[in-house]
């Protein structure tokens, strides 16, 4: 091909395009998913996200037994670490404080949130905090890494991925059938336009097996944070900045068979290579579709007079959402939404350390916000005209 | 009947939520009496379903109303 980068470009600005809409119009917030399991015992949600992880495990599935997998699993998956579960328990705590995950973020900012701008801004000032201490992390892991060379429950177990796909899919889809039979997917909502998480949850899996067909990759884009903390670094502090490893990382290096015979590289590291060819038109794709769902509902506007506590929770949340995803060593659109259906050990062990990490999130929460909140919301007295 | 007004528009969940149930469980009393009606302004769209179950499942009547780009959402006891 002679121009791949164009090619995984558009393809990840439409798809992400198509998510940021659909993620804004059913307010698909994996952050929120979580933390309402411990703060309010609400689980509706959560069983999109199932629902949404068992689709696209039978999509990659059926797209490895097809052969229409360039890679499998997918590049930048690797074995199980004790830093999966220290990084996905940082996550954790870091997207309830913030108010939304990686894409949540971006979604919401589209929508006009300042509070979700914040939590971006976090989230690079977290991402290039990870380089601080990106030598002695990466030695952590490698030394806590077990099953090294296996990534995949079937390749540590050595037996071929559609066993294990189905010992996980078939009950699961038992139970997605019982709830589906007891309406227990839908959800009451009275937002203008409001696309129930159960169809959302379907599109996502679509969109996330079409960006492994096309791209090679799932939905990712914390290397890119990272890139503009490295570039902002290079800028500002450029004598310090060349004493960090991480940004002269070069992780990414597989064929992608759509994309030409060259090797697809890529790094941390503030350059355009082709992580950038492909998170940064699926960043773009997921604020403009937000932002495009958001306008044609008349719902598009920048809302910045928020309590100052609420922003610092921003701006700390983020910040540990962006360490955390370099500490994992992914976050949790990859490991969730890519990792999770591949089965990847990896990913798991990074689910249940960020469900420890959404537990102690929603506490301090509401420790936070509890005392003042009463204090910053704005509020006035009238009489009901209506009532009068 | 005494209107209270209060304006969350730009806050994120669960933090609308929050507030909205701190108002609530502050007024029961004069909610359940019908001497207060709570009126929420939010423009979170996942507030426009949390607040609502919420406080029906509490017990009390809730009204929904669209404006412009933003969501009206009053609470009141159920007489």
């Amino acid at each position: 091909m002679q121009h791949p980068f164009a090619f995984l470009g558009t393809v990840s600005l439409l798809l992400g395009l198509a998510a940021g809409f659909i993620m804004h119009r059913s307010d698909f917030c994996i952050a929120g998913m979580f933390r309402d399991l411990f703060l309010l015992r609400r689980t509706v949600m959560l069983r999109s996200f199932l629902l949404l992880v068992i689709a696209t495990m039978v999509l990659f599935e059926a797209a490895r037994l097809l052969g229409l997998l360039s890679v499998y699993p997918f590049p930048l998956l690797y074995a199980p670490s004790a830093a999966n579960i220290v990084g996905g328990f940082v996550f954790g705590i870091g997207m309830v404080l913030a108010g939304g995950c990686v894409v949540g973020t971006l979604y919401k900012m589209g929508a006009g949130s300042a509070l979700s701008m914040t939590a971006f801004g976090g989230m690079i000032v977290g991402s290039g905090l990870y380089a601080e201490f990106h030598p002695a992390w990466a030695a952590f892991l490698k030394k806590t890494t077990f099953f090294p060379g296996k990534v995949t429950i079937g390749q540590i177990l050595g037996i071929d991925p559609l066993f294990t796909v189905l010992a996980v899919a078939v009950p699961s889809a038992a139970i997605l059938l019982s709830w589906y039979r007891r309406d227990a997917f839908k959800r009451t909502a009275f937002a203008s336009g409001y696309l129930q998480p159960a169809r959302a949850a379907l599109l996502l899996a679509a969109i996330s097996a079409v960006s492994y067909l096309l791209v090679g990759m799932p939905l990712g884009v914390t290397s890119t944070f990272t890139k503009i903390a490295g570039w902002a670094e290079r800028v500002a502090l450029p004598e310090h900045y060349r004493s960090l490893t991480l940004y002269a990382a070069v992780p990414l290096n597989f064929v992608h068979r759509l994309a030409g015979t060259a090797p697809l590289t890529g790094g941390p590291g503030p350059v355009y290579d082709a992580l950038a060819a492909i998170q940064v038109p699926l960043i773009i794709g997921i604020v403009a579709g937000s932002a495009l769902s958001a306008a044609l509902l008349g719902e598009l506007r920048f809302s910045c007079r928020v309590p100052a506590r609420q922003y610092a929770l921003a701006a700390g949340g983020g910040l540990l959402v962006g360490l955390a995803s370099r500490m994992a060593p992914t976050c949790n659109v990859w490991h969730l939404m890519g990792g999770l259906p591949l089965l990847a050990a990896s990913s798991i062990l990074f689910l249940c350390g960020m469900l420890g990490g959404a537990w102690l999130g929603g506490m301090l929460l509401v420790r936070f916000l509890g005392s003042g909140i009463a204090s910053v919301a704005g509020r006035m007295c009238m009489p009901d005209r209506g009532a009068a | 009947m005494e209107t209270i007004e209060i304006d969350i528009r730009g806050q994120l969940c669960p933090a609308t939520l929050l507030v909205a149930l701190k108002e609530i469980n502050a007024r029961g009393a004069q909610l359940r009496a019908g001497a207060v009606k709570l009126r929420f302004l939010i423009d979170n769209r996942d507030a426009t379903g949390t607040i609502p179950e919420s406080a029906a499942n509490m017990g009390y009547g809730v009204a929904v109303d669209r404006q412009e780009g933003w969501y009206r959402v009053e609470v009141f006891g159920r007489q």
